[in-house]
């Protein structure tokens, strides 16, 4: 194909599909690979050349018009690459921390990335939506793939377990997104996300559909009263593939309804703000309880799914789109660097044994292995919003956006005195790690392979840059 | 780059040397800890020494808020409200730096690493004029004493290192919540253009954003009742994390109070000024009294602190010029003398590995120039005339005096319940027979921990002295508040006579 033909093809009919197609193209290039004798060791850089180029297609569509393609079924405009960017990030961590994580199922490593590839061509597509219908395809491909992933290492039970407990109430989550579509349907005639924006909503019809649209959202992205599954399914699934879900699916979900914050009535901004509030509350004490880091961080993210629909409570709000979502991307990407990074690490120090990581098994970590320690100590500060790391400035956009814009003071102090709480376990990581002495007869956790630390300092690096140089990245939106 | 930034930064620079050490070369890493602490002082004198202050201030370009045109700018800047606080944070740290060699033996790298940040935190919040730079540096100011406190301390160094930093940070987020509301009102984060727009707002429009963070300056002081983080974390602290933490960091909460509370709420402070007179002088009352009870000398150290940061605030809310002057002068009393305490408390628990008053006594006789220091830490904590604690103390209740007398008295009574707990913890420890066997054996003070403590003696009685020298420098920014102050009380009068209505509010909270 000349390069005019290539040209002509993301700038017509195929606007803003660039990174859709690597990655589609990506998984193709992956299946091949596996059949090919031989072109088994290519795997690797196929997939991370497939980042790349879809990283660079969401990088070119930063500054371009928005576009509505493929009938109105996709919107590719700034935010969706900005999401875009975030997933890319997201998966790139989550693969880089999962070389050399698996022992029995290394011969099915390169299933594991086409089903990861996978998945991640399920976030751009939610990302993007531009109606009902493309959004449940992204829902879906997103869903299926991360089923098979969380059971990945079969010959453990926990992992059976997780993958079975997620596909059973995935599936249900699926459902209640069908029924609500349906009902919408019913009432307005459209799925267009656009014609929905003006149709009549006020039905009941209507109204029970949105509600269950919105409870299959909060329930991908882990929210009061549909995060139970969260710390079961995140503890027992692979460590890798927990990162993929905490960072991934978590901004998948939210980018959609942030999108679809504006068809929501006006009364659901009390009830959305108290769920927010109370997933806040539940992610927190849940936490503050767990001495399993996995299970920890699995709540901890409750509580900032709970911060980040206070995002789309301001959307909802005020009708400013814009502005709640490039507070809640700047919030997710620092989230995707911080939880990504600490789940990367905990799945470093499982490695070498396979036991899982307590507060007991990294006491001491910070004589013994000072770099993991202090990568770490970076990742808990910046979830805890200390400033200079990400975490803060992310959290200063959303409470801002609260505040000044949709001028709910009252619910920003709730939530964040509410998330004075989670200093309470972050800081306990911390003292295990610098504070406490090692037990005897713990073994000491392997050296980073060079690819992880590289990874761990590269999210390091990336924290303090979002909490340090924050117009490097509020540039990059319009 | 200009000096202000090279006080915050130098000691950054310091930290990351000190990260390339070998991590046994400990006299290496004190080497640099020192020499870095040093620079940053004789930088902080040439502050001090420079006449026009508003020309070393910095104002360059950070980043844009999102949805608005607000720039939040890398501001920093020094009037004569930092200035001291500036010049102090600058003596201060070699002087702790010299104190560890006694008590920090492991993990030398990573102390030095947490105090030069430390000192990076500190500066930062004296200097920085941009709201959202303040606030950046106030929280991770919070971190390496966090590290400090949980590292290097006493038994229960877990429990108070936690404790310190819950009761810290949930102050700190009702500031932040309360921050950008304030931004977005004075649509800037410049604290100079905030302050010029808020001063002249009334009790209502302000009462929320002042009470919000009052609360958060008065964790940080202590102000009573939020003080019992501060005996906790001071007794498990190592000596130089309470040198610090009573030297400097309290002060940043007083430090707040004077800039942001009074100088940008002056009305609303005007309101709150008779509650805040009354906390203070009940702390000063309250501390003594705790500090009586204590059989720890550390712990009574810090009960003590807790009555003399009371005076601080009953002097600043007294809101008139002579309380306020007299605040800010016995900021840098107390950083002196209580500092000067916790090292020589520092010093004896290093010799006798005990803090229980009962296991001393006579200890004049065998350690003589140790009793001629803790005498004089004494004494000026007491406030002994000619020495710094007196002047300070003098102002703050003749000033409150003007304010509200009732207070005043109160707080009087503070200043003999004072010597009487110092001066009966003098008597028990250095006086009378030496009934231990183990005290016979004590080593007197070597040169270094001499040398350490002879610049903050020479400021004690320097300050009683002539403190004229010291507060002359302050005076005009004190005026520019005492200003601000009379406008808002104008402010509130023509309020009464015009609106019958709130005149009875506004009566009521005289």
């Amino acid at each position: 194909m000349t390069p005019e033909a290539l040209e002509l093809l993301f700038t017509g009919a195929f606007h803003g599909l660039g990174a859709l197609f690597a990655v589609a193209f990506g998984i193709v290039l992956l299946l091949l690979a596996e059949i090919l004798p031989g072109a088994a060791k290519l795997r690797p850089a196929i997939f991370v050349a497939t980042l790349v180029v879809a990283f660079l297609g969401e990088l070119h569509l930063l500054d371009e018009p928005a576009g509505i393609v493929l009938g109105g079924s996709y919107i590719a405009d700034a935010s969706t690459a900005a999401w875009g960017m975030v997933f890319l990030c997201a998966t790139a961590i989550a693969w880089v921390f999962g070389r050399g994580y698996y022992t029995v199922e290394k011969p099915f490593q390169g299933e594991h990335d086409v089903l990861m590839l996978c998945s991640l061509l399920g976030m751009l597509l939610m990302a993007g939506s531009g109606d009902l219908l493309s959004f449940f395809i992204g829902l879906e491909l997103l869903s299926v793939p991360l089923y098979a992933l969380c059971g990945f290492r079969r010959a453990r039970n926990d992992s059976v377990e997780s993958g079975l407990k997620y596909f059973l109430l995935g599936a249900f989550g699926s459902a209640l997104f069908l029924y609500g579509a349906a009902l919408v349907y019913a009432d307005t005639g459209t799925i267009s996300l656009l014609e929905l924006g003006n149709a009549d909503t006020s039905d009941s019809l209507s109204l029970i559909g949105y509600a269950l649209i919105t409870s299959a959202l909060l329930f991908k992205a882990g929210v009061f009263p549909f995060h139970f599954w969260i710390p079961d399914v995140y503890q027992g699934a692979p460590t890798p593939v927990t990162t993929f879900m905490a960072t991934g699916t978590k901004a998948a979900a939210f980018a959609f309804l942030l999108k679809m914050a504006f068809m929501l009535p006006a009364g659901a901004v009390a009830s959305l703000s108290w769920i927010a509030l109370i997933t806040i509350a539940l992610g927190n004490l849940g936490a503050l309880v767990s001495r399993d880091l996995k299970r920890m961080l699995a709540l901890s993210g409750v509580a900032h799914a709970g911060i980040l629909l206070l995002a789309v409570v301001s959307c909802l709000k005020t009708g400013n789109v814009a502005l709640a979502e490039e507070a809640a991307i700047y919030y997710m990407a620092a989230y995707v660097f911080s939880a990504g990074g600490a789940f990367g690490l905990i799945a470093l120090l499982e490695s070498k044994t396979g036991e899982p990581t307590t507060l007991d098994s990294i006491k001491g970590l910070g004589a013994r292995r000072p770099g993991m320690a202090a990568a770490m100590a970076v990742f808990m500060l910046s979830l805890a919003g200390i400033p200079a790391t990400g975490g803060f400035l992310g959290k200063y956009f959303v409470f801002s956006t609260l505040v000044v814009q949709a001028d709910m003071a009252g619910a920003a102090i709730i939530a964040i005195l509410l998330s004075v709480i989670a200093l309470g376990y972050y800081l306990r990581v911390i003292i295990a790690m610098w504070m406490e002495p090692a037990d005897e007869v713990a073994t000491l956790p392997a050296e980073p392979k060079r690819l992880g630390g590289a990874a761990a300092a590269v999210c390091v690096a990336m924290v303090f840059l979002l909490g340090v140089l924050p117009d490097l990245f509020l540039g990059l939106l319009p | 780059m200009s000096l202000l930034s090279l006080l915050i930064f130098l000691p950054l620079v310091g930290a990351l040397a000190i990260a390339f050490t070998p991590s046994k070369a400990a006299s290496l890493q004190r080497g640099i800890a020192f020499l870095t602490t040093v620079v940053v002082g004789i930088l902080s004198l040439t502050v001090w020494g420079t006449d026009d202050l508003a020309s070393l201030a910095v104002n360059s370009a950070w980043f844009t808020l999102p949805g608005s045109q607000i720039d939040v700018g890398y501001r920093l800047g020094v009037d004569g409200i930092s200035l001291l606080m500036v010049v102090l944070t600058g003596i201060l740290m070699p002087i702790v730096i010299l104190s560890t060699p006694g008590h920090i033996k492991e993990r030398v790298k990573e102390f030095m690493i947490w105090v030069l940040f430390m000192q990076m935190g500190m500066m930062g919040v004296f200097l920085a004029t941009d709201l959202v730079l303040f606030y950046f540096f106030w929280e991770i100011g919070l971190v390496p004493l966090y590290f400090m406190v949980g590292i290097w301390g006493g038994k229960r160094r877990l429990y108070a290192t936690l404790k310190f930093f819950l009761y810290t940070f949930a102050g700190s987020v009702v500031m932040l919540i309360a921050a950008i509301a304030l931004i977005y009102e004075a649509q800037s984060t410049d604290i100079v253009a905030i302050t010029n727009a808020m001063s002249t707002l009334g009790v209502s429009d302000t009462i929320w954003l002042f009470s919000a963070f009052t609360l958060a300056f008065a964790i940080k002081v202590p102000v009573l009742p939020f003080h019992t983080w501060l005996p906790d974390a001071h007794t498990e602290a190592p000596t130089s994390g309470s040198v610090i933490l009573a030297g400097v960091l309290l002060k940043m909460g007083t430090y707040g109070l004077l800039r942001f509370s009074i100088a940008m709420f002056p009305a609303a402070a005007v309101a709150a000024s008779p509650y805040m007179m009354g906390l203070g002088a009940i702390g000063i009352v309250y501390g003594a009294f705790l500090a009586m009870a204590q059989t720890d000398i550390k712990r009574l150290v810090a009960c003590s602190s807790v009555s003399h940061l009371g005076y601080v605030v009953l002097g600043l809310f007294a809101l008139t010029h002579v309380g306020l002057a007299g605040g800010l002068i016995q900021m840098v009393n107390h950083g002196l003398s209580t500092g000067l305490l916790f090292l020589l408390v520092g010093m004896i628990y290093e010799r006798r590995h005990t803090r229980q008053l009962d296991q001393y006594g006579g200890i004049a006789s065998v350690m003589p120039i140790y009793a001629i220091f803790w005498t004089i830490a004494v004494l000026s904590s007491v406030g002994l005339p000619g020495l710094n604690g007196f002047v300070g103390e003098y102002l703050i209740l003749l000033g409150s005096y003007q304010a509200m007398p009732f207070w005043a008295v109160i707080g009087v009574t503070g200043v003999i319940f004072g010597a009487i707990y110092l001066l009966m913890a003098t008597r028990k420890m250095l006086y009378g027979p030496v009934v231990h066997e183990a005290n016979r054996k004590l080593t007197d003070l070597n040169p270094r921990e001499i040398g350490l403590m002879i610049p903050v003696v020479v400021l004690i009685v320097w300050i009683g002295v002539k403190p004229d020298y010291f507060m002359g420098r302050t005076e005009a920014s004190v005026a520019a508040i005492v200003e601000r102050i009379d406008q808002a009380r104008e402010g509130m009068k023509v309020a009464e006579l015009a609106v019958p209505a709130p005149a009875a509010k506004g009566g009521e909270s005289r």
